[in-house]
């Protein structure tokens, strides 16, 4: 038994020296906690810690095996994201107690805040006293004991797991249902409370999900697309794209979902060139020795930062989006190229991890696959805000690809059409995530650069908040960016140009003074080197790939990601369809990609008369549309657009 | 009007409504297949139907280019299929069996409908081969008369007399001209009547509007070596038109067949099926790889037993006992000559001989005619034609096909045919310069088959039996696919068709891509090629006459600095009130447009209605119990107290209007069709206490779906608010917009432009089955009942309220009145000015 006095010591030492007493196997007692943050968080050793007093956010989260007490009460997020291992709370918790807990046991003896075991897996949360609004809301399994009253809106949304109540039912949430329970559950939980010495001698009332809104009830003839760029803008106003649409809608009667991206024309990195004339082509001979292009991404607040040998990642796609071996192969070609690859939503297979070496873990607002296991092992971390393809929306995915072991990655019930939340349950605006970030950091030992996933919106505001909030790098998405489902309109019509979502990010760090203080990697409709020169000399730090890195493994681009019988095996959870893609030759497909970009970048970069990939700016640019003119300010010179070819002939 | 303006018209005119020519779209790859079949095929498309069992459709992709579509899938010689894409890996999907699958299915059971004549001007067709026919074909389903004029006793040319019955049973034949017949009921056959002998080209000129010669290649070409005058040498195609006509000669022991093409391998495998007949030799004088018989021929001919002397060339013939003894010379690759091919060289010294009893000579066909030769229209073997015009030297007379351009295959015949049509009935139009013939690609974009086994099927191969039992009888050398093997076969394709571009991804893009990712890193000269090609600029996709429109507005999304509201679950308010709580409704969605339609249409649309809760504008109300909002035209009915309201058209003009509410809570609305009468009309409306300004995107609103006309008119939505701020009275009227609401998503753009609901018109039009016809009209058909037409109505309701919504909830808001300008961003100058808003990444 040691004991901290967090007194002297403060919080981000304390949680090291738990950690390294957990490992040794001594328990720990605090005193004076204080209702500090963050306490014990990323603990996972068979140890128990008591606490003296009271905790303030997100004690015990992040945490495996380990036992904590906590003598008084408890700030927001107890237990976040607990693996097993048990919390008791001798007085009330605040809100979000229990949040995506995935097996742990949580006690409160006393009452709990509003949505408490919000996005919980598994486990058991337990309140002794009263419980607020919406408890268990948006849980997938688990259960929730709450003696007291179940306040208002209990069970809303929640897609699996059972919620026993003991006093009064004040409101049922939506799509939740009276359930019978049976002897042997209500057995279990008198077994529960005697383990933890809660006396309670009532009845309970269940509470289950009622399953009208796991599943689409329609379901949409599968058909192949018809390329939308055709008649955007272009053709007639009622074009067959739109007439089909309405037909399908009046069929269906919701909106419709497909996956791939944005089909339209849009205001591109395509209507930008170069200011200069680049020198005939042939006659650059391995730019790659000429031009430095290694790069350092996340740095900044002392974590060991990304090291890419080019400005160049693999944009965040989810394992489940696409199947295992294409993010296998992704993960491959992004070491070969010495690049960093990302999760996405859902969880990190060790396929995965193993072939990456460099692989940041994304977390999203259901809290797929998040675990500190796996954050552990991961070289960043990044909190999704939105994405470019459809900013403000959850990941889609739909039942077909939710399969048994795919849902036991992500802790969810197998088979529903899995809309993700579109919020995080504890990041409900700026401040939030400045705790968020923190505790992230605390979990982590402050060793791994932390980076914000943003969609392309207000990104003159949310930019500077992502400053300000301390993140290492931004992630910024146009809505040029690609997805595996999504409502078809999203697509088109939510978001800004990724162009314009980078001046709009400059501008935003500009005005309060911060520009290149913050690093940017630009995203969404990047298809090659070109535009990554480009990108670069806008002023980001570094571009990520992703749609492209897809089709140059083999994608087809028939548009139906969000079926799930992707006919090369990439976007599929079907064993059977999965097979037809074979991660060793595609990851060398993507790799050839990934080393034809670096070639471009390092012989536009010699072109234009730089040995460094940093000297490029916006003087090198100029626009060839009045749209991108406007959007980038860059001069108009539509007079470029015709150049002699750039290349004599061989 | 240009020259090339005028032949698009034309062209335009010759596609069937129904099946837009993907072939404009840059982004519509046809599939390498179809490309390559000369009458454009939709393979892919049948061969996924077939995946599917959907033979019915499968017959109409393969029919629908094709009149010889039975015929084709027994002897085309498909070039389709060297084009397969799998003919790289483990060989090309066997589309023509395919075809022969789907044909032996449903050929005979499944028959286009009739397509009436509807033209005054007739056509007369000279020679019945597959040229003519399919011309014939063409004019007539363009609503022409067609005379055929045909020499022989039937239809059909060298696919009847040139093609032995073991390849194709005269029932297939039969089975492709039945069919043509009855879909061509203005066609009127002339058999037996020869050109010159039975009738002149100058009576076929009186007779018609435009005469076609599709005359062929009929007559063998002759060796041209000492000796082939013997009664032993014939030359091929006269053999297979003998024994297409019933004869079965008794042939000598040994038979040489000279030459390599299709008639040579017909030839010799006749020849090996007649009695007396023990050893057929055919000499080429080039090798295996330049013999241009089709692969499945030359197979089949080796498998029977026919031997093959390559590099040889006949250089005289002579009578040695009872035999004729063809002497040769060995011959070896010289130069490649015009077509590419290595031309033989003779080899000195290598003269030998080969004993035969009979030699056919296949080295070629010539069409000949005295008549037309005698008129000097004639070249030495074939009708002088201009393959950009398909005009012979007289104007009013067309020419196509193997006596037009020189022997061919049937699919290239059939090519010639439909590209004789086009200029045809160009020229019949008067058009004076057309646009170029091309094929059009069609696609039915019919979805990838899902057979997980697609990778790994081995070609499918029917089985072959060659010279069968009883040889003479000519029993077919192979059979048709049963089911199993036809499914197998048709999940092997990999359906290039099915590549689905986007702005970003386009073919182009992806074929990049795709270069990038299987080029050598070290191989730097590739590298600059490609670079090179990346750097070439799009084309502006914002031109400066593209319109402003809704699809240029996008949404800006809460993220960081505003809560998302969850659009999959949280709620939105989407209720709407007009005239001040005066009339509330659940959705800001009227319905209009429905006045003139048809009865049933109207009954089933009011039932969605009310289903969904909509309410309708229109001169009439569409039902009793839906409410009505009356539109009152100038001079036209009197407002109706049974009106929930009364909006009084001013159309482009403002007058005053005197209007008085006829019950207490009836709505009193103006509606203006132009933004130029807005300042007068606004504070009109203001001051004499309008609940409602009707804002008339289309233009036209209260004549049919004025809609139809384009893009909306959305300035006038802009100008109404700029007014109503400038006189910050903002809130004392509703604005109500009607024009090109296609989607919630367009509803929730016009909402958050300040327009408190939306007028749904031809959306509804489409939804409820209407079609849109070449005059902007709507028409409807009786192809709907009336429960699957009021279930679209409330679908689409649905639908439309959930996008709205959803667009609501993406931006923060939680309800969809809330939503505002600044929540919209413009991704086009033309749309930021018509709208005010910023282009998005300027503010």
């Amino acid at each position: 038994m040691v004991q901290i006095d967090l007194a002297e010591v403060p919080v981000r030492q304390a949680n090291e020296l738990i950690r390294e007493y957990g490992a040794q196997g001594e328990d720990i007692d605090i005193v004076n906690p204080d209702a500090r943050h963050h306490i014990g968080v990323g603990l996972t050793d068979p140890v128990t810690v008591r606490l003296h007093g009271s905790a303030g956010y997100f004690c015990a989260g992040l945490t495996d095996a380990a036992r904590f007490e906590v003598e008084s009460n408890v700030g927001w997020g107890l237990g976040d994201n607990m693996y097993t291992g048990s919390v008791v709370v001798g007085g009330n918790a605040s809100a979000i107690a229990g949040v995506a807990i995935r097996g742990a046991d949580i006690v409160i003896r006393g009452n709990m805040g509003s949505r408490a075991g919000q996005v919980m897996k598994a486990g058991t949360l337990l309140c002794g006293g009263n419980a607020n609004f919406m408890a268990g809301y948006l849980m997938y399994g688990g259960r929730i004991v709450i003696l007291g009253d179940s306040g208002e809106r209990v069970g809303e949304d929640m897609a699996g797991g059972e919620i026993y109540v003991g006093g009064k039912i004040q409101s049922l949430g939506s799509d939740a249902k009276m359930g019978d329970s049976e002897g042997a559950e209500i057995d279990d939980i008198r077994e529960f409370l005697d383990r933890y010495e809660i006396s309670y001698k009532g009845d309970f009332q269940k509470i289950v999900n009622e399953g009208k809104k796991l599943h689409y009830k329609t379901s949409e003839q599968q058909m192949r697309s018809i390329p939308f760029v055709a008649f955007s803008g272009k053709s007639d106003y009622w074009n067959p794209k739109i007439q089909e649409d309405i037909h399908i809608k009046s069929q269906i009667g919701r909106y419709r979902v497909r996956g791939y991206g944005g089909a339209r024309e849009l205001p591109h990195l395509s209507d930008i060139t170069f200011a200069r004339e680049i020198a005939n082509l042939n006659e650059i001979s391995d730019p790659v020795s000429k031009v430095e292009m290694h790069t350092l991404i996340g740095g900044k607040h002392g974590a060991q930062p990304l090291d890419l040998t080019m400005p160049v990642m693999i944009a965040p796609m989810s394992y489940g989006a696409l199947s295992r071996s294409t993010k296998q192969a992704v993960g491959m070609a992004s070491s070969l190229a010495g690049i960093a690859e990302n999760t996405g939503e859902g969880g990190m297979s060790d396929a995965q991890r193993g072939a990456a070496k460099q692989l940041i873990f994304q977390m999203l607002g259901g809290r797929l696959g998040w675990n500190i296991h796996d954050m552990k092992r991961a070289n960043g971390l990044e909190i999704y805000i939105s994405q470019g393809a459809k900013p403000g929306f959850g990941g889609q995915l739909m039942a077909k690809k939710v399969t048994k072991e795919l849902a036991e990655i992500r802790g969810i019930p197998a088979g529903i059409d899995l809309r993700s939340p579109s919020r995080h349950p504890d990041i409900l605006g700026g401040d939030d995530l400045l705790i968020k970030v923190e505790e992230m950091r605390e979990a982590t030992g402050y060793k791994l650069p932390v980076s914000v996933k943003l969609g392309a919106g207000r990104i003159r505001d949310d930019i500077k908040i992502a400053f300000k909030d301390g993140f290492d790098f931004v992630e910024l998405d146009g809505m040029q960016g690609s997805t595996g489902a999504g409502g078809a309109e999203v697509m088109e019509y939510v978001g800004i140009p990724t162009i314009s979502a980078i001046m709009d990010a400059l501008d935003g760090l500009a005005e309060i003074d911060a520009l290149g203080d913050i690093q940017i990697i630009l995203m969404g409709g990047l298809r090659d080197g070109v535009d990554a020169v480009k990108s670069l000399c806008l002023g980001a730090d570094a571009v990520a790939f992703g749609n492209a890195t897809i089709v140059a493994g083999g994608c087809i681009s028939c548009m139906q990601c969000h079926v799930g019988q992707c006919v090369t095996g990439i976007a599929t959870q079907d064993p059977e369809h999965e097979k037809r893609y074979r991660p060793e030759i595609e990851a060398h497909n993507i790799h050839r990609f990934l080393e034809s970009v670096r070639w471009q970048i390092a012989a536009l970069t010699h072109a234009l008369g730089y040995d460094n990939v940093k000297s490029l700016n916006r003087d090198d640019l100029v626009a060839l549309t009045p749209e991108a003119a406007a959007i980038t300010r860059l001069p108009y010179r539509p007079d470029l657009r015709e150049r002699p070819s750039l290349v004599e002939a061989v | 009007m240009t020259a090339k303006d005028n032949g698009g018209a034309s062209k335009k005119m010759l596609l069937p409504a129904e099946l837009p020519d993907d072939t404009g779209d840059l982004h519509f790859v046809p599939a390498p297949c179809q490309v390559a079949c000369p009458v454009g095929t939709d393979a892919p498309s049948y061969i996924g139907f077939i995946w599917e069992g959907k033979f019915a459709e499968a017959f109409e992709a393969i029919t629908a280019t094709n009149p010889f579509s039975s015929i084709c899938g027994r002897v085309c010689d498909a070039p389709c299929e060297p084009a397969c894409r799998r003919v790289q890996a483990d060989g090309a999907v066997q589309i023509r069996n395919l075809k022969r699958f789907v044909m032996d299915e449903v050929g005979n059971t499944l028959d286009p409908p009739p397509i009436p004549v509807t033209q005054k001007e007739t056509i007369a067709v000279v020679g019945s081969g597959p040229a003519g026919l399919v011309a014939a074909h063409d004019l007539s389903t363009a609503g022409y008369e067609v005379h055929v004029y045909e020499m022989t006793d039937r239809l059909g040319g060298l696919m009847i007399w040139g093609i032995p019955a073991f390849r194709l049973p005269p029932g297939i034949i039969v089975e492709d001209i039945e069919r043509l017949t009855k879909r061509c009921p203005g066609l009127e056959i002339h058999l037996n009547t020869a050109l010159g002998d039975d009738i002149t080209l100058e009576e076929l000129k009186d007779r018609h509007d435009a005469v076609v010669l599709a005359i062929g290649s009929w007559w063998g070409k002759t060796m041209g070596i000492p000796g082939d005058d013997d009664s032993r040498v014939i030359d091929g195609v006269q053999f297979l038109r003998d024994v297409n006509d019933g004869a079965r000669p008794e042939m000598p022991e040994t038979v040489v067949v000279v030459g390599g093409g299709d008639v040579a391998m017909d030839a010799c495998r006749v020849a090996k099926r007649l009695p007396g007949c023990k050893d057929v030799k055919v000499i080429y004088r080039r090798g295996p790889d330049e013999i241009p018989a089709r692969a499945i021929e030359l197979e089949g001919a080796i498998k029977e037993g026919i031997e093959f002397i390559y590099h040889t060339q006949q250089v005289s013939l002579a009578t040695k006992g009872n035999h004729l003894s063809l002497t040769c010379i060995k011959t070896e690759s010289g130069e490649p000559d015009e077509d590419g091919r290595r031309s033989p060289v003779n080899v000195p010294g290598s003269e030998h001989e080969i004993e035969c009893g009979m030699v056919i000579a296949s080295i070629g066909q010539q069409g000949i005619c005295a008549h037309l030769d005698e008129k000097g229209m004639m070249l030495s073997d074939r009708v002088r034609t201009d393959w950009d015009t398909m005009l012979t030297d007289d104007p009013k007379v067309f020419a196509c096909g193997d006596g037009a351009f020189g022997g061919s295959t049937i699919v290239m015949a059939m090519h010639h045919g439909q590209r004789v049509a086009y200029y045809v009935k160009a020229f019949l139009e008067g058009h004076k310069n057309p646009m170029p013939y091309r094929q059009p690609y069609r696609t039915r974009r019919v979805p990838l088959a899902q057979d997980l086994e697609w990778e790994k099927l081995p070609v499918q191969e029917p089985d072959f039996h060659g010279l069968g039992e009883k040889p003479i009888e000519f029993p077919e050398i192979e059979d048709t696919y049963p089911w199993t093997e036809a499914r197998d076969e048709a999940a092997r394709c990999y359906r290039c068709d099915a590549e689905t571009g986007t702005a970003d991804y386009s073919v182009r893009h992806r074929e990049d891509i795709f270069a990038m990712a299987r080029t050598n890193p070290l191989d730097e000269k590739a590298h600059a090629a490609m670079l090179a090609r990346r750097l070439e600029p799009r084309s502006n996709p914002f031109p400066e006459d593209r319109l402003a429109t809704l699809d240029d507005l996008t949404f800006l999304p809460a993220n960081l600095t505003r809560l998302v509201i969850d659009p999959y679950r949280e709620a939105c308010r989407i209720d709407t009130e007009l005239g001040a709580g005066r009339f509330t409704m659940t959705a800001p969605f009227l319905a209009t447009g429905f006045d003139d339609a048809p009865d049933q249409v109207r009954r089933a649309v009011a039932e969605g209605l009310r289903t969904g809760g909509c309410p309708y504008v229109g001169v009439r109300p569409i039902a009793e119990d839906v409410p009505w909002l009356q539109l009152v035209l100038p001079g036209q009915i009197a407002p109706s107290a049974d009106a929930t309201a009364q909006i009084h058209a001013l159309g482009h003009q403002f007058r005053p209007v005197e209007a008085t509410r006829l019950t207490d809570d009836q709505l009193l609305g103006l509606s203006v069709s132009s933004p130029d009468v807005l300042e007068e009309t606004i504070p009109f409306a203001l001051e004499n206490g309008f609940d409602m300004l009707l804002l008339d995107g289309s233009r036209g609103l209260g004549t049919p779906w004025a809609e139809l006309s384009g893009e909306p008119d959305l300035t006038i939505l802009r100008d109404a608010v700029t007014i109503l701020r400038r006189l910050r009275r903002e809130e004392e009227i509703d604005l109500v917009f009607f024009g090109g609401v296609r989607s919630g998503t367009d509803t929730a753009k016009l909402i958050a432009m300040g327009s408190m609901a939306v007028i749904l018109g031809v959306i509804l039009g489409l939804a409820v089955g209407g079609e849109i016809n070449a005059n902007h009209e709507m028409q409807f058909a009786a192809d709907r009942s009336d429960a699957e037409r009021a279930e679209a109505v409330a679908n689409i309701l649905t639908a439309s309220a959930q996008e709205a919504s959803m667009m609501a909830r993406c931006t923060g808001k939680t309800n969809l009145h809330n939503v505002e300008p600044e929540d919209l961003r413009a991704i086009s100058k033309a749309t930021a000015e018509a709208t005010g808003i910023p282009l998005a990444g300027t503010l």
